[in-house]
């Protein structure tokens, strides 16, 4: 059995206005993947090529070992998958779909579907268009988590939600990670939620992959550096620093490979560092995606 | 590991669900519409058989569009997709339930005709051939409706789908009643299974078979379910 | 065995040394005592809902330090040295003083400056002891 949960190589898929170009995402088992993009970048479409739901022009596509989408039926046993647009049957309850989901699915976990009932504070027998919108995005996961399924495949499991619902869905996706054989991908414009839970973090820009680094590495590697420029002082181009912004005296470096050597290489320019500070996911995120932009566009 | 069929045999019992308002409401009119049948009052028999007829055709247009389009147009195709099943397997769910659901009301009509016919003795017996013919025609017009619609995803299929055939129906009827190997033995006590009788019904049936395997051969060839 | 660590997203400094700070702070006031077992990194990971990651660089720099050790097979425990909670201690005066030169430093304050802050300090908690 390979060793990856998800084996993405090479994979390319063209739209009419978008198109999806040489995507390579390996996601080993075991870990938790987050996939962070705007809007449209690709995102939605790397998940449904993965789920088997749409076949890629090009590029091979490997889920818990199965090919994709020839074996997808053998790999969506595995899988537990919602969505952010995805809607269940408004005029049926809570109730019928957990009835529905447990008939298809033999490792059904009754016990833990009422803790998650009670955890996420949802009435198996309310009709589902009686749901709110957080309500409604918790009971499709109910109806994923329950099953213990070995891979879960969530396109923006947060989003739209409010801080508590938020944190209730963290920690049980947390919980499904108590178990060494399950491995989770999810995708959001969340950066807190992807710093936080996600080993592995894959960028995702106008259909590229524009980064995809472990978690800590990825964070060590970016620092913003707040300088002083003395006036006469050209800032050279440093390696590791993707951008400066300088206005009058000040100016603000950011690295994207930094190296402990680097405040002292201003200095030796002749600048003063003030303050070397770590940087947030979210700054990291809208960084990156200007920097490539920049870089296409060049 | 459940196997494959129960899977889709589930997914067939979810739609039947579903609809089960739509279900009851077409077995009561089929009731009532018998009922009116029984009354063998010359004028409420043929109001009773045409009114049922057409309310047979709209409910098989209505399933065909609530069944397979409201997945895609209330956004469920997702979840349904994420079951472990192909697309071939989701066809064959989708054909199968739509049919069902079709079936209940135009079985008992057919029952009904040939109950009237064979045991009450409203029309002769020479009558049966037809009206087996007659009444195949809305199923093979209801197959090929599901189809386009399931094939072509859109609203748009679906009404386009509705026109073609229920309109054939106006070009069909006047053929029929023109063959006089079809309809000469009308009168006759007994049912006379001539070669133009078995040869029309042989068409109906193949004409079944014939859609569900281009169906068939459409939905494999799509690249992508959702 | 129970434990309450915050993991603060406001908090500028990375995950991981938050939790190596908790861990030590409970050591260094006794709550954890060597050789205890801890949680295991999995654990600790779904408890705390951050990483695995995360946790398992923590814990790699606590065992570098010798603060921690982990056992395949028998998970993570505090280490045995039995000075442990008075070295962190010191590890942490030391980091304290090291701020306070560099500050002096920059605002050029010589030793003997320096020297009479710390005794006013020093004066100020022990008056706050002894109310």
């Amino acid at each position: 059995m390979n060793d990856l949960a998800i084996d993405l190589r090479g994979v390319s898929k063209k739209y009419k206005f978008f198109s999806l170009d040489k995507v390579d995402i390996q996601v080993p088992r075991g870990q938790v993947m987050g996939l962070i993009g705007p809007n449209g970048a690709g995102k939605s479409t790397t998940i449904r090529i993965l789920m088997g739901l749409v076949h890629q022009d090009q590029g091979e596509v490997r889920v818990l070992g199965r090919r994709m989408p020839e074996e997808q039926i053998a790999a969506k046993w595995d899988i537990g998958f919602s969505s952010e647009d995805l809607r269940l049957y408004e005029a049926m309850t809570l109730e019928w779909h957990m009835a529905f989901v447990r008939s298809v699915y033999s490792t059904w976990d009754q016990q833990y579907a009422n803790l998650l009932l009670k955890r996420f504070g949802l009435r198996a027998e309310q009709k589902m268009k009686g749901f709110s919108h957080g309500q409604r995005v918790k009971a499709a996961l109910l109806l994923v988590l329950a099953r213990r399924p070995r891979l879960l495949v969530l396109d923006e499991p947060t989003t739209g939600l409010d801080p508590v619902a938020r944190h209730e869905i963290l920690r049980e996706l947390m919980g499904a990670m108590a178990d060494e054989e399950r491995t989770v991908l999810f995708s959001s414009h969340n950066t807190q939620d992807v710093e936080q839970i996600s080993d592995q973090i894959t960028f995702i820009d106008r259909g590229r992959v524009i980064d995809s680094f472990d978690k800590e590495t990825y964070l060590d590697r970016w620092r913003r550096l707040r300088l002083e420029v003395p006036p006469g002082i050209d800032l050279p181009a440093l390696p590791g620093v993707i951008a400066v912004k300088q206005q009058g005296r000040i100016a603000i470096a950011t690295a994207n490979a930094f190296e402990p050597d680097l405040p002292n290489a201003y200095e030796r320019t002749g600048a003063r560092v003030n303050r070397v500070e770590n940087m947030t996911l979210e700054e990291i995120f809208v960084a990156n995606v200007e920097h490539s932009r920049e870089e296409v566009n060049a | 590991m459940t196997d494959q069929t129960s899977v889709v045999r589930q997914m067939v019992w979810k739609d039947l669900q579903l609809h089960r308002p739509h279900i009851i409401a077409t077995l009561v009119c089929g009731a009532a519409a018998l009922a009116l049948l029984l009354l063998k009052h010359e004028g409420s028999t043929y109001f009773g058989a045409v009114t049922f007829f057409i309310a047979l055709i709209l409910v098989g247009c209505l399933l065909a569009a609530s069944n397979i389009l409201n997945e895609r147009k209330k956004q469920t195709l997702a979840f349904v997709m994420s079951l472990p099943i192909s697309s071939i397997q989701y066809t064959t769910a989708k054909l199968v339930g739509t049919v069902l659901m079709f079936l209940i009301p135009w079985l008992t009509l057919v029952i009904a005709a040939i109950w009237l016919i064979a045991v009450k003795g409203v029309f002769p017996h020479g009558t049966i051939p037809i009206a087996l013919i007659v009444l195949t025609l809305p199923f093979v017009g209801f197959c090929a409706i599901t189809a386009m619609t399931l094939v072509g995803k859109t609203e748009g299929w679906n009404i386009a789908a509705n026109v073609i055939f229920n309109s054939s129906y106006s070009l069909v009827w006047p053929f029929i009643a023109g063959t006089p190997s079809l309809v000469g033995d009308l009168g006759k006590k007994e049912p006379v299974w001539n070669g133009a009788v078995l040869t029309f019904l042989g068409c109906e049936f193949a004409a079944i078979v014939l859609i569900l395997a281009i169906t068939y051969y459409l939905q494999s060839r799509k690249r992508d379910f959702v | 065995m129970g434990h309450s660590f915050i993991i603060s997203q406001s908090d500028k400094r990375p995950m991981y040394l938050q939790i190596i700070e908790q861990i030590k702070q409970r050591i260094a006031v006794g709550d954890w005592i060597p050789g205890q077992q801890i949680p295991s990194i999995r654990q600790l990971a779904v408890d705390l809902e951050v990483s695995i990651i995360t946790v398992k660089r923590a814990y790699l720099e606590l065992e570098r330090e010798g603060i921690i050790q982990t056992r395949h097979g028998k998970g993570s425990q505090v280490a045995q040295a039995g000075d442990l909670g008075s070295r962190l201690r010191e590890a942490e005066l030391a980091q304290h003083l090291e701020q306070v030169a560099k500050l002096g430093t920059m605002m050029g304050l010589g030793f003997g400056d320096l020297e009479e802050r710390l005794r006013a300090a020093t004066d100020q908690v022990f008056d706050k002891e002894l109310k």
